[in-house]
């Protein structure tokens, strides 16, 4: 950083004049939050600071001891913390999620967490931001990435159950966000059949059909009082896939929804029949028109894989480094 | 190509056996003739280019992309091909390419550069998948899991042909199968092939059960050991060959035992490997087993020898239809014409009574015999399993408690469950240390299998992708054929088909052996 006032410390970024970390990994007295994602947003913070969304979903995962003071910030409006001016703008990840613009004696930096170019109805758009030193994810920061069409994906399963209604179709996918933006891709194509969903899926879906976003008819799983699951479509977290619960189902089709699955050979060792290629992450040509359109002075990259992004703008002739922050997983996994 | 590269994807993306096969039905038939012989040569691993090799495929995409950006990607993604398609600048156009026009297009070069120029081309225009399936063609390994087996099997079912006919005749129409296909469909075979110098299918034996002591004349039998090496058929003709047991040319694998003669003849048995006169044993034979070419270190220090017990010609002529009998003379007439010193005959046993044979069968706890062998005397040469000529006895397996280390999830309908298993025994007396001996997939019931899989989610260690490591406790009795030293394996040890006899719930791993008691098993 140009004049450190906003380093990195064992619990994560954290800004000096501010007094403030943003996404810390340990809990910390005052913490800034892109989004709610579990590796992003911890419990046990003192004060934090999010988008309602944010907060909102934090406080349904964690219960009541999610942090001691929350304030809910909108998207837009700017905020000043001792000296240090703050504006949360959309990140375009899952709903609530937003990039953290601060600006200090004049010099701007927006950390954007995690973030995605291409449209998603159960959220606001990525906005570009001016700023000096951009600070970037790389979950997929190398060129071998490169999302397809998510309406062509989203067919792909259609066509599947289609094609074999004696079959139960499951199908792994990320709990927050994931889950519902492929929901609604579904239903954009025009599938209208009740979709099955595992209890942890459950809660989080009902509070995007509280915040008005149109899910169509979900049902639990559990509900449902039979041992024939043929011509059903079930969605679960991706660990599921392979664990006791999916024993259940005899005759099944297994799917990911996941940046990872435009690999080969990570589909085989998952086990998977029916890769979908969507992700909710930047792909490697998104991560470098967005740093074109930013075009700031100096580029930082704090999780993914950033040997690769990094190579590439040191050729390109862009200041650039590593933050190497620790505690974020590739959360498609 | 688009065909070809949604095989591929299916393939690898399906393990069972029987998807496969099914997958590779519905492939062939969506092709025309000309079309299918190019694609069961690909399959069958019988292409090659020899213009293009894998570097030179690194080198076309390091014109496009940064070194380190394809290191780090090769690094990722472990795969060369895909690596290559995903880097690959993406095409505007989306025109493709048909898989029987780039297979004549690559036939007309025979220099490197225009082969890639023609290949960079014809790149820029294709889908990425298709670009995949090129490479691989171009490399050879699809790695796509289709053995030569598999591929039989389903053209079993593509046309009028058996199981033994297809076996028989394919190193007639391999590495390119011209006409295979109408043959395939009931045409004659085409006359410029020599039947007897084909692959002839083995004569198999029935596994002996002890309620036939009592049906059997002793008298009517001859006894030969059963080595443990692998089946193989020696044709002496013009060029040579040796085939495995399913058919497959192992010529180069085992060059020091093919034998060229203006004259045919085929001679059936088994191939170990020998050393200053002592038979070593199955694991020495697996350094010779699938190399395609033998350096002269590999041929000093793993020797083959063929063991043969059976003649299906001689000198042209056919001897199938002679009893066993007169067959074992003409072999002992051929072998003393050919006079090489690694080719013997297998000896024939003395014995009076059962009681005699089943003393053999079980002090033959050797480490390079698997039991032993009745033959009928007057059993003509059958291809298949023909009832009551041959029976193998094989000696009792070894059982010993061993304790569970590691378990990973299987693969298709198992792959849910944790259901292949490491198992090992103790270091030492201090029962401290376990150390890995082998692994097991089989021998359990369903039920059994969920039992475990409950265990191993219960009692986990620590997770390693689809491994995880389990607590010491869960003794499993392993049965298993045969055991010897190996130098590939921790323990010093290697055991011959190990499986799951029982699983000791209630047994305490302190009762379970060490290493050094296991080792004493080996004579
Ligand atoms: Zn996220
Ligand atoms: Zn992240």
């Amino acid at each position: 950083m140009n004049n450190n006032w906003l380093i990195k410390k064992k619990e994560g970024l954290y800004c000096i004049p501010g007094d403030f970390y943003i996404d810390p990994i340990y809990p910390v007295n005052s913490a800034l939050i892109t989004h709610s994602h579990t590796d992003h947003a911890r419990p046990g913070n003192k004060k934090i600071l999010g988008t309602s969304d944010t907060i909102n979903i934090m406080e349904l995962r964690y219960g009541n001891n999610y942090c001691q003071y929350s304030q809910k910030i909108e998207c837009g409006k700017l905020l000043k913390i001792r000296g240090v001016n703050i504006k949360f703008i959309p990140a375009g990840h899952i709903l609530g999620s937003s990039q953290i613009y601060l600006e200090y004696k004049g010099e701007i930096v927006v950390v954007s967490g995690d973030y995605k170019r291409r449209k998603d109805i159960t959220c606001d758009s990525f906005e570009v931001s001016k700023c000096h030193t951009f600070i970037t994810e790389a979950t997929f920061g190398l060129p071998i990435f490169s999302h397809p069409n998510d309406i062509h994906e989203t067919s792909k399963l259609i066509k599947s159950i289609s094609e074999n209604s004696d079959y139960c179709h499951l199908i792994g996918v990320y709990a927050l966000g994931k889950c519902q933006r492929f929901i609604t891709l579904l239903r954009k194509l025009g599938f209208d059949d009740v979709i099955y969903l595992h209890g942890a899926l459950m809660k989080i879906s009902n509070y995007y059909i509280d915040r008005k976003i149109d899910l169509g008819e979900l049902r639990n799983i559990s509900e449902l009082k039979t041992s024939d699951y043929s011509n059903k479509l079930v969605l679960c977290p991706p660990s599921s896939l392979s664990d006791r619960w999916s024993q259940r189902f005899r005759k099944v089709i297994k799917g990911f929804v996941s940046g990872w699955m435009g690999i080969k050979q990570r589909i085989k060792q998952k086990n998977i029949q029916l890769p979908i290629v969507i992700s909710d992450h930047a792909d490697w040509n998104e991560i470098l028109t967005t740093i074109e359109e930013i075009s700031p002075e100096k580029v930082l990259v704090t999780h993914g894989r950033e040997e690769g992004l990094l190579s590439y703008l040191k050729q390109k002739k862009v200041t650039c480094n590593a933050l190497n922050l620790i505690g974020f997983e590739d959360e498609d996994d | 190509m688009i065909k070809f590269s949604k095989l591929l994807d299916d393939l690898l993306l399906n393990s069972s056996k029987k998807k496969k096969i099914k997958i590779l039905k519905d492939y062939f038939n969506s092709l025309e003739t000309n079309e299918k012989e190019l694609a069961l040569s690909i399959l069958s691993k019988n292409f090659s280019t020899k213009l293009i090799k894998a570097n030179d495929i690194k080198i076309m995409i390091k014109r496009k992309i940064s070194e380190d950006l394809f290191s780090y990607s090769y690094d990722y993604v472990g795969d060369l091909a895909e690596t290559f398609s995903l880097l690959w600048p993406k095409s505007k156009e989306k025109k493709t390419i048909s898989f029987f026009c780039f297979m004549k297009s690559i036939e007309k070069y025979n220099n490197k550069e225009s082969l890639i120029n023609f290949l960079e081309k014809t790149f820029d225009n294709i889908s990425s998948n298709e670009i995949y399936a090129i490479i691989k063609i171009l490399t050879g390994g699809l790695r796509v899991g289709v053995s030569e087996g598999i591929l039989k099997e389903c053209l079993v079912e593509q046309g009028v042909r058996n199981k033994f006919e297809i076996e028989e005749y394919w190193h007639a129409f391999s590495p390119f199968f011209k006409n295979f296909f109408c043959w395939l469909n009931g045409e004659a075979l085409p006359n410029d092939i020599n039947e007897k110098e084909l692959f002839h299918s083995f004569m198999l034996s029935d596994t002996f059960d002890e309620n036939l002591i009592t049906k059997l004349n002793i008298k009517d039998y001859v006894c030969e050991f059963k080595w443990d090496g692998i089946r193989a058929q020696i044709v002496v003709s013009n060029f040579g060959k040796i085939y495995s047991r399913n058919g497959e040319d192992i010529t180069n694998s085992f060059p020091e035992l093919n034998i060229t003669s203006n004259k045919v003849s085929v001679i059936d048995g088994e191939l170990v490997v020998k050393k200053n006169g002592k038979i070593l044993s199955f694991n020495d034979l697996q350094k010779r087993i699938g190399r395609k070419k033998v350096n002269s270190r590999i041929l000093d220090e793993y020797p083959v020898h063929f063991l043969a017990y059976d003649i299906l010609f001689m000198h042209d002529s056919d001897c199938r239809n002679l009893n066993l009998s007169s067959r074992k003379k003409k072999l002992e007439s051929l072998l003393k014409i050919l006079n090489v010193s690694n080719i013997s005959f297998s000896p024939l046993i003395n014995f009076n009574s059962w009681n005699d044979l089943k003393n053999l069968r079980n002090k033959s706890l050797n480490n390079h015999i698997e039991g032993i062998m009745l033959k009928k005397k007057n059993s003509l040469y059958v291809k298949g399993r023909p009832k009551g000529c041959w029976y193998k006895w094989k000696r009792n397996p070894f059982f010993i408690d061993f304790i569970i280390m590691y378990a990973q999830r299987g693969h298709g309908k198992r792959s849910s469950f944790y259901s292949d298993f490491t198992f090992g025994c103790w270091t030492d007396n201090s029962f401290k240390n376990l150390v890995p001996v082998g692994k097991a997939y089989s021998g359990f019931t369903n039920e059994e299998l969920k039992d475990l899989d409950r265990w191993v989610r219960s009692n986990t260690l620590e997770r390693f992708g689809p491994v995880r490591s389990v607590k010491s406790s869960l003794v499993v009795e392993i049965a298993f054929d045969n055991i010897n030293f190996s130098t590939r394996h921790k323990s010093g040890v290697a055991l011959r088909f190990p499986r799951f006899s029982r699983i000791r719930w209630d047994k305490p791993p302190n009762e379970v052996c060490v290493l050094n008691d296991i080792k004493k098993l080996i004579n």
